[in-house]
């Protein structure tokens, strides 16, 4: 089969993590009693109007930044006109002509290269309800109604369904960290649209673009693509037409699935929504959004490494982002990084998961934490010794020096008290002595084997070696 | 009992004299009410409740001019517990489970809602006559119309039922019945008044509004109903203000205009007549007329056909069958159950203007149609604005006719428009108008007259028309009204 090259555009509708819902005063939540979140407005009962939460548009303009849009200053909604049982006033209030945020881009890493993958615009919108089906009936949850949305529209400018998957990943990424979004596909917080199509060359007209809708979870936006541009392939080839139609992907065969045909002239009749004035926009709106937009994943990932945590490392931290924060404090010190970066995502992290705590529920202060890693760093502690005062680190208000004291770990770091008991060991074992005199490698294993064993392993090794050797030299 | 029959601040001064409680103005008023059945005025009443409520205000001390006074409520205005019909099968059933802000207003006054009045369904008409609960009539003459929409709010206050009533004004429907019954109807700048709880027709356009019989009880009315709501992004920031301060200045000086148009051959000769008596009569106490001409007025009509149904086609697509309201038996499908819903519940009035306003937004429409007006509008609206830098009010007659007969011909869905040639100007530049009674004819219809200010002018509108009542003091006791 000759080579088609897929043009790929994706759709993403993102519900905004907001309190309330968009046009009205009820809570935005989800998972909770069907229709528990509505009043009449959601409803759309007759003389409802329409109120706009603010928190909404700092969001949008959050993400518009985050996603590197122009921003639209004077704008309107407009409404959509359709029939649909899940549609309460059978339009939905979005942004069909004035999107707040257009002509953006996110960065992916393909095989090494970057690439930009353009987005024509961003928009807000209100959330259909959910409706349920059950044999002939079909149960409407109004609970979604309202729910704010962004719908991020790229332009066909994906040219693989690794690419498809690459800028999913990092625009999830993106929302999820600036708190613009849970970004659950699972739960439909995160939806994905896909359109294909595929020509021979860069230089022939766009083929016939099919949609998959609501696709479940960015590996199935993969395999959809994938298959979707396997089965045009397999059309053209042999000498087929089709028409533009939008498809679903069915998780249990594996395959997408068709829906309908597109028909011509499906049209919403859009006009501007009377009851909400123009909104602007203004610089200082947009400022005050900015100072709230946390250091992004890209920029934690050059500075991480820059500190020399290891690409592992890297990566788990920018996963959790209380950790992250907690991190990101630290970065004008001069300590040990890959050592803190070690401490957090290992013991304390365990710690942290066993107990569900934050890392800000403990009492592990920034200096606490700087004054453990340098003990760390200089061998003062080993992990065993963090192991044994981990919970007095995280749960008690006592400098690190203090709770080393009072666990008794500062009697064996203390020479004197390490060269006696290394002392009495070289004694008590003379043959190994002669041993180690005659080059036998295992004979110093196997005084350290003791000192450990003596100490319960609360010496610092360095400095047991170090005393060690000091004194088998001296025999 | 004919407390009725006096002004409110005579009634206010008995109530605060505890000559007459509340309960006796709302037996009366439920008594005329009945005594004019014919007049079809309400599609609803609420007499239980209002009897009670009544009661209740005894222990209350009288803390305002409009505690305890009878109300009229048009049927397209939410009112919780109450049934709201908007004169619609279509909500033939629904009962509402919340008060629109205006009937929040009026029961923090203490105001008794007596009843929801009839109108043309969904406030599409100008006769009242496409009301599901069949027509009003005119209590001057039963064999006439009594205009619309508002026109059970106007028909119950001409016939001195109740001293007030609120209707709705979309492209005339407070000021033209108001005309066509010789009462004050008072359409207040838009936004003055919350639309929440008012259901849509052409929401860019809908304004609710005061109906009473004379101007002062009118500007108390505003008072009550006014103000900045947060449930409505298109309400004012305007401060509240008293509407009757101005009333009983005098009028030297004042600057007005009439617009050519209004005195065009479009209006009948008779009304013509009145209204230039008046304004001989203005100019001999000082005001200063002048004749201007408005670009774009003579297209408002068209303009409104295209808002006002694109609107109205959007709106009124909630009413679906599924959450309230009619709801066709034992669908086949979703499809059956949209199509029944809305073929039987809506009249041919409501379903002409639906389609007429999808085909509107349609496509390209949109932007030929919808979009277009909306601009011409803005330029009407800056027009106003310019004379308005010139003169204090417009003036000119509220309707090119009397009312006509109730059996005339309704196959004919432009004459509705043409009876609000000179209203539907107003409503496109957002302006606040008012219609006065002028005079009659010679078989004794109502002539009304109407006064357009600036917007958010409306107590300079009150001024104007108090001085015209006082002057003309007529006698606006129809014949046809039984109130003994």
């Amino acid at each position: 089969m000759p080579n088609y090259i897929p043009t790929i555009g994706i759709e993403v509708h993102v519900e905004l993590k907001t309190k309330t819902k968009i046009f009205s005063n009820s809570t935005n939540g989800y998972g909770k009693m069907a229709n528990s979140l509505t009043n009449v407005i959601d409803l759309g009962y007759p003389g409802t109007l329409p109120t706009l939460n603010k928190e909404v548009i700092n969001l949008a303009i959050k993400a518009a930044t985050v996603l590197n849009c122009k921003i639209r200053r004077k704008m309107h909604f407009d409404r959509k006109n359709y029939f649909y049982p899940d549609n309460p006033k059978n339009y939905q209030i979005t942004q069909a002509r004035t999107p707040i945020g257009y002509d953006g881009y996110i960065e992916i890493e393909i095989n090494g290269t970057k690439k930009k993958i353009a987005i024509e615009e961003m928009h807000i919108e209100e959330d259909t309800c959910k409706s349920t089906h059950r044999g002939t009936k079909t149960l409407l949850d109004f609970n979604r109604a309202g729910v704010p949305l962004i719908e991020i529209v790229t332009k066909p400018c994906i040219s693989s369904s690794e690419e498809a998957k690459l800028y999913l990943e990092k625009l999830k990424e993106l929302l999820f960290y600036c708190d613009i979004s849970d970004c659950k596909m699972e739960e439909g917080s995160m939806r994905a649209d896909a359109n294909v199509s595929i020509r021979k060359k860069e230089t022939d007209p766009f083929g016939t673009k099919c949609e998959i809708k609501n696709i479940g979870s960015i590996s199935n936006v993969g395999i959809s693509l994938e298959k979707e541009i396997i089965r045009q392939q397999k059309l053209l080839e042999q000498g087929e037409t089709f028409k533009e139609q939008t498809r679903r992907y069915d998780d249990k065969i594996g395959d997408t699935v068709l829906m309908r045909i597109k028909e011509t002239g499906n049209d919403y009749r859009y006009f501007p929504e009377p009851d909400i004035p123009y909104l602007y926009i203004t610089e200082e709106m947009i400022t005050q959004v900015k100072k709230s937009i946390p250091m992004l994943p890209d920029e934690r990932r050059q500075v991480y490494l820059s500190k020399g945590v290891t690409t592992i490392n890297t990566n788990k931290l920018i996963q959790n982002r209380p950790l992250s924060e907690f991190f990101n404090t630290l970065l004008d010190e001069n300590i040990n990084f890959k050592i803190a970066s070690n401490l957090l995502l290992g013991d304390i992290s365990a710690y942290l998961n066993k107990t569900e705590k934050d890392i800000t529920d403990t009492t592990l202060t920034k200096n606490r934490f700087i004054e453990l890693v340098n003990n760390m760093d200089k061998k003062i502690l080993t992990s065993k010794n963090l192991k044994d005062i981990l919970d007095k680190v995280l749960e008690e208000e006592k400098s690190i020096a203090e709770i080393i004291k009072s666990s008794g770990i500062e009697n064996i770091t203390d020479d004197n008290a390490l060269r006696e008991i290394i002392k009495n060991i070289i004694e008590n074992n003379q043959e190994t002595v002669t041993d180690y005199k005659n080059g036998h490698d295992r004979a110093i294993k196997f005084f350290m084997g003791q000192v450990m064993k003596e100490t319960k392993g609360g010496a610092n090794p360095n400095l047991a070696m170090e005393i060690l050797q000091e004194e088998l030299k001296n025999r | 009992m004919m407390y009725l029959d006096k002004s409110i601040k005579e009634i206010n001064k008995l109530l605060i004299d505890k000559k007459i409680k509340p309960i006796d103005l709302v037996e009366e008023a439920f008594t005329r009410i009945e005594n004019n059945k014919e007049l079809n005025a309400y599609i609803t009443l609420n007499k239980e409740e209002a009897l009670k409520q009544a009661k209740e205000l005894e222990s209350l001390e009288v803390d305002n001019p409009l505690f305890g006074i009878p109300i009229a409520i048009k049927d397209n205005i939410i009112t919780k517990n109450l049934l709201t019909t908007c004169a619609s099968h279509i909500l033939d059933n629904f009962i509402p489970i919340y008060d629109a802000t205006v009937i929040e207003k009026i029961k923090k006054k203490r105001m008794i809602i007596i009843g929801k009045t009839n109108m043309d369904e969904f406030g599409m008409g100008s006769s009242s006559r496409t009301s599901y609960f069949k027509a009003p009539k005119n209590p001057w003459n039963k064999e006439k119309i009594t205009g619309g929409s508002s026109g059970g709010s106007a028909a119950t206050i001409a016939a001195n039922c109740v001293p007030l009533a609120l209707g709705t004004d979309t492209g005339g429907s407070i000021r033209q019945p108001s005309s066509y019954c010789g009462i004050v109807g008072m359409k207040p700048t838009y936004g003055r008044v919350s639309r929440y709880g008012l259901v849509a027709f052409a929401s860019s356009l809908d304004q609710i509004g005061p109906m009473t019989k004379h101007v002062y009880e009118n500007a108390l009315l505003l008072n009550a109903i006014v103000g900045k709501d947060e449930k409505d992004l298109t309400s004012t920031t305007k401060e509240d203000e008293d509407f009757t301060r101005l009333i009983g200045e005098d009028i030297k000086g004042m600057k007005i205009a009439i617009p050519n148009y209004f005195m065009s051959d479009i209006v009948e000769e008779n009304i013509k007549e009145k209204i230039k008596e008046v304004v001989e009569l203005l100019k001999e106490k000082g005001a200063i007329i002048d004749y201007i001409d408005i670009k774009y007025i003579e297209n408002a009509v068209t303009l409104y056909q295209i808002i006002a149904m694109g609107e109205a086609s959007s709106n009124l697509a909630r009413f679906d069958g599924i959450r309230y309201g009619y709801s066709k038996e034992n669908p086949k499908d979703i499809m059956d159950l949209y199509y029944g819903t809305r073929q039987e519940g809506f009249g041919e009035e409501v379903k002409r203007r639906i389609m007429i306003g999808s085909y509107l937004l349609s496509g390209e429409n949109a932007t030929k149609y919808y979009n277009k007006a909306l601009s011409i509008r803005d330029d009407m609206k800056k027009e106003f604005t310019m004379f308005f830098e010139k003169y204090d009010l417009i003036i000119g007659p509220t309707t090119t006719t009397t009312a006509y007969n109730l059996t005339d011909p309704m196959d004919d869905p432009l004459k509705s428009f043409m009876d609000d040639i000179l209203v539907i100007p107003v409503n496109m530049a957002g302006l606040p108008g008012l219609n006065i009674p002028v005079g009659f004819t010679s078989d004794s219809m109502p002539i009304g007259m109407q006064i357009i200010g600036n917007a958010f002018e409306e107590a300079q509108i009150y001024k104007l028309a108090s001085f015209i009542e006082n002057k003309l003091n007529l006698d606006l006791n129809p014949g046809g009204a039984k109130n003994a």
